[in-house]
């Protein structure tokens, strides 16, 4: 197997390795393209069997009010959420606040939850008859008003994340650089933040996604959005899946107009800063700030726990954690496959697509619109698209099964993996691998020996956000879960019909402690050793 | 440096374990292989996953659920019926509700099967041809929340939920979803169309609360958020078990109020059904024959207050004999003809 140029003989395996790096962003675009794409295609397909019928909703005007209203509540969330998140960020990742790592922990538990759990934590303490509930508080929650608050407090860890890590990544030269100079307030303002604006700029995406594709607690407190719209075409009696993808024709400029607002969040200056040290330094001195600041990130992490407990409180006194064992099944190891599995996958695409696109291949530009899009389009459609594709006699292996799942998962997920790695590759100075590709290191070589190494921590972070994600799912995996082989949290979902609230509760209390222990090992396996 | 390659190493470890889970994922598919039933139901899960877990244990036979959400119910097991009639999954569909499965039957996914156990069940609660047959049934009923009455009556018809005495004091859960559904179009097919949406819109006028599902109506009533709340007989009585504020009112049970006041309340029997295509027919007869047994109308009026259909069936002291309740006189195709049709307009009214 070999080709000549100019006479002279290229062995296969040369030809191979330059050949390299678009065979393995091939390979991971087409995994992208089997779980996203297809069952995108069918929706189009579905659409065009529908015709014109199906556009004439968006000549009513309450189509337009509705998202009008969606994507509005989306802004004012993912506001809340930045506005939350970019200080918590900053004190918990490089502050000498005490305790910041389980601080940090505690206030991420609300991302371990389906969303619609926490509304019930929050009901349970704010509702009319809640632990600290009566008429006002109970007003407030069933309004926009408190949907906003809800929300924007349960994406917020997400945004925290996502930031502590962005400062994390920074080379600490850069900062005692600083630090010679500047005081602490002025070092995390001038150099951490912006240089952590990639990370800031995904969480902005991520929240604004995940606001706007959110159906279950707008439901839950009766107020009105979009999604409910689509949804209407889907759980209705007249099943209309043709409707429902005409209602989501907006979603592809949503998509295209959140890429560009990252784009434009993040600029096209150089995030260059994640340097070759990776040994920790020490964290800022908060000095005479360091008590207010601590009380602000103790009693963030409080609040985000309080629906948590709220459930605990709930599960404890009616006995629920006794009688949740007979009601569990095999449904969190399920969970845990899927999840595992999934997390795999997601970051096999997202190390090869998020560092193309750091490096702004055009095919991966593709590739991750794809991602972004598969994010934005409510689950309950993309199930319709799973299934037209995958429930097939040939396919059973597949549907029958966890399978399934997975592939629901790395569809809607994805960009969890593509986006997180993207701007830890960002931040990552390109002469390094330019060096070594001038040197003949092909492109695995760089990739195992550079990029992963400088980008473990984000690569270890976008697992296990992928991980989490995956393992809250509940509204992509309720659609097509394997009969008998559901999540625990479908189980929690299908059981809340009249199931014992003591047992929803403790199941819903042990899918969190589920979550927090992979976790708090993901957490330690982070950490960053003390400097020698 | 070392360390970094160390953790690349552990990376790619942790890659190499999700291959091999996948390869575990296929051998979950091989032990699919094994015959077992699937049933679809949206049939509470607390109350039906006990009962196919007794069929397992009776027979032997492995069953494999898939159940409804409170949201959807019972709309999203069928959908997903639907949605995956070019291969079905399911043998049997366990509908909580009677018209339900006509859609099902309109599309000509169900096959026939007249069970031995659906000798003694009324005429009315099943078809002669076997395309459905009713069991254990539900009451739409109004469940009320007394310490929240302040003096005022206790209401007794599904007309006080328009009444401007409980203005804003009142909840029904959403119908475009659920049993509610069929409450609508069960008022459309009785009272034709121009007073059914005067009703409608009556309700919106008197600021109705519109909640998620009948659980939270359920939900809303217990925790005093409205004053009463129009759900079905299993919601109210796990209600009631959760709060001795709250009581269920039959409504419209007095023919003195005249027609409307006494046109009865809509009973509910749960329906089993045969999926055309499904896998292993046999077993899915096998399940049908013992969800129309009388050992399973006694559980479900047990566990779930369930109205037994099977004359005899010993009952608790509060779940009530179909016989003893003056019930709305319907058509159960043609309510759901009717669920169909109105679903554009019942759209609109929901500003969607």
């Amino acid at each position: 197997m070999a080709a000549t140029v100019g006479g002279a003989v290229i062995p296969f395996r040369l030809r191979l390795r330059r050949r390299e790096q678009g065979i393995v962003l091939a390979v991971a675009g087409l995994v992208l393209c089997v779980a996203a794409l297809l069952p995108l295609v069918a929706l189009a397909a579905e659409l065009l069997s529908v015709g014109t019928d199906g556009l004439r909703l968006w000549a009513e005007r309450r189509t337009w009010v509705l998202l009008g209203r969606s994507l509005l509540l989306s802004g004012v969330v993912t506001a809340v959420a930045l506005a939350i998140g970019i200080p918590l960020g900053v004190l918990f990742g490089r502050t000498d606040v005490p305790g910041r790592h389980l601080a940090w922990l505690l206030h991420a538990f609300p991302m371990f939850l389906p969303p619609f759990l926490l509304a019930l934590g929050w009901f349970h303490l704010f509702g009319r008859q809640g632990f600290l509930g009566g008429d006002a508080t109970a007003r407030v929650l069933f309004s926009e008003f408190g949907l906003i608050a809800l929300l924007g407090l349960t994406f917020a860890p997400a945004v925290t994340s996502l930031v502590a890590l962005g400062v994390l990544g920074v080379d600490p030269s850069l900062e005692e650089a600083a630090r010679t100079t500047a005081r602490p307030w002025r070092v995390a303002t001038r150099i951490l933040l912006p240089a952590a604006w990639p990370a800031v700029a995904l969480a902005a995406v991520v929240v604004s996604a995940l606001a706007f594709s959110e159906l279950g607690v707008p439901m839950f407190l009766r107020v009105e959005v979009f999604q409910t719209a689509v949804f209407a075409r889907l759980g209705g009696v007249d099943y209309a899946p043709g409707e429902a993808i005409a209602l989501l024709l907006p979603l592809v400029p949503v998509s295209i107009a959140l890429l560009g607002l990252e784009a434009w969040l993040a600029g096209r200056r150089s995030f260059e800063v994640l340097g070759m040290r990776v040994r920790s330094r020490l964290p800022l001195p908060l000095r005479r700030w360091r008590l207010p600041a601590s009380i602000v990130c103790w009693l963030a992490a409080l609040f985000s726990i309080a629906p948590v407990l709220s459930l605990a409180a709930r599960a404890a006194w009616g006995g629920g954690f006794r009688a949740a064992s007979q009601w569990l099944r095999l449904a969190p190891i399920n969970g845990l496959i899927a999840a595992t599995a999934s997390a795999c996958i997601i970051l096999f695409v997202g190390v090869v697509v998020g560092h193309a696109v750091a490096r702004r291949s055009r095919a991966a530009r593709w590739f991750d619109a794809l991602a972004v899009l598969a994010f934005v389009t409510p689950a309950s459609v993309l199930g319709v698209g799973i299934i037209a594709v995958w429930n097939r006699t040939a396919t059973q292996i597949v549907y029958g099964t966890l399978a399934i799942l997975v592939v629901g998962f790395v569809a809607r997920y994805s960009v969890v993996g593509v986006r997180v790695f993207a701007s830890v590759v960002a931040q990552t100075p390109a002469h390094l691998e330019a060096a070594a590709a001038a040197a003949g290191v092909g492109y695995g070589r760089r990739l195992a020996r550079i990029v992963l190494p400088l980008g473990a921590r984000g690569a270890a972070f976008a697992w296990l956000l992928a991980f989490v994600f995956c393992l809250r799912d509940l509204e992509t995996a309720v659609l097509y879960y394997p009969p008998g082989r559901e999540p625990l949290t479908v189980r929690i979902f299908t059981l809340e019909a009249n199931g014992p609230e003591p047992v929803v509760a403790a199941l819903g209390v042990l899918h969190v402690g589920i979550t927090a222990t992979v976790a708090a090992v993901g957490f330690l396996l982070l950490r960053r050793k003390a400097p020698a | 440096m070392f360390e970094t390659i160390r953790r690349h190493k552990i990376l790619a470890l942790t890659i190499g374990g999700g291959i091999l889970l996948l390869v575990v994922l296929m051998l979950f598919g091989w032990i699919r292989a094994r015959p077992a039933v699937v049933v679809y139901t949206s049939v509470d899960q607390v109350f039906s996953e006990p009962i196919l877990r007794r069929f397992e244990g009776d027979s032997g036979i492995c069953v494999r659920a898939v159940f409804d959400t409170e949201e959807t119910k019972s709309t999203g097991v069928v959908n997903r019926l639907i949605a995956e009639a070019q291969s079905p999954q399911a043998t049997v569909f366990w509908s909580g509700d009677p018209v339900r499965p006509f859609l099902l039957i309109e599309r000509g996914m169900v096959e026939p099967y007249a069970s031995p156990g659906a000798r003694t069940i009324p005429e009315g609660f099943k078809d002669t041809a076997g395309t459905w047959t009713g069991l254990a049934a539900r009451a739409r009923v109004l469940l009320v929340n007394r310490q929240r009455l302040a003096g005022r009556p206790v209401p007794r018809s599904v007309r006080d939920l328009s009444d401007p005495l409980w203005k804003g004091e009142a909840a029904i859960a959403n119908p475009l979803f659920g049993t509610t559904t069929m409450h609508v179009a069960a008022w459309f097919s009785t009272w034709g169309d121009d007073e059914a949406k005067r009703f409608m819109n009556a309700l919106k006028e008197n600021e109705v609360r519109i909640a998620s599902s009948n659980g939270e109506v359920k939900r809303l009533v217990v925790a005093g958020e409205v004053v009463f709340g129009l759900t079905d007989t299993d919601d109210a009585n796990e209600a009631v078990k959760e709060s001795g504020a709250v009581e269920i009112v039959y409504p419209d049970q007095d023919l003195s109020t005249g027609q409307a006041g006494g046109m009865g309340t809509l009973i509910m029997p749960t329906t089993a059904v045969l999926i055309r295509g499904g896998p292993h027919p046999d077993l899915g007869r096998r399940l049908i024959d013992f969800l129309l047994s009388a050992e399973v109308e006694r559980l479900m009026a047990e566990t779930a207050a369930h109205m037994p259909l099977h004359p005899n069936v010993p009952t608790p002291d509060h779940v009530r004999w179909v016989g003893n309740i003056r019930t709305m006189a319907v058509d159960y195709a043609h309510v759901a003809s009717e669920m169909e049709r109105i679903q554009p307009w019942l759209r609109q009214w929901a500003g969607l």
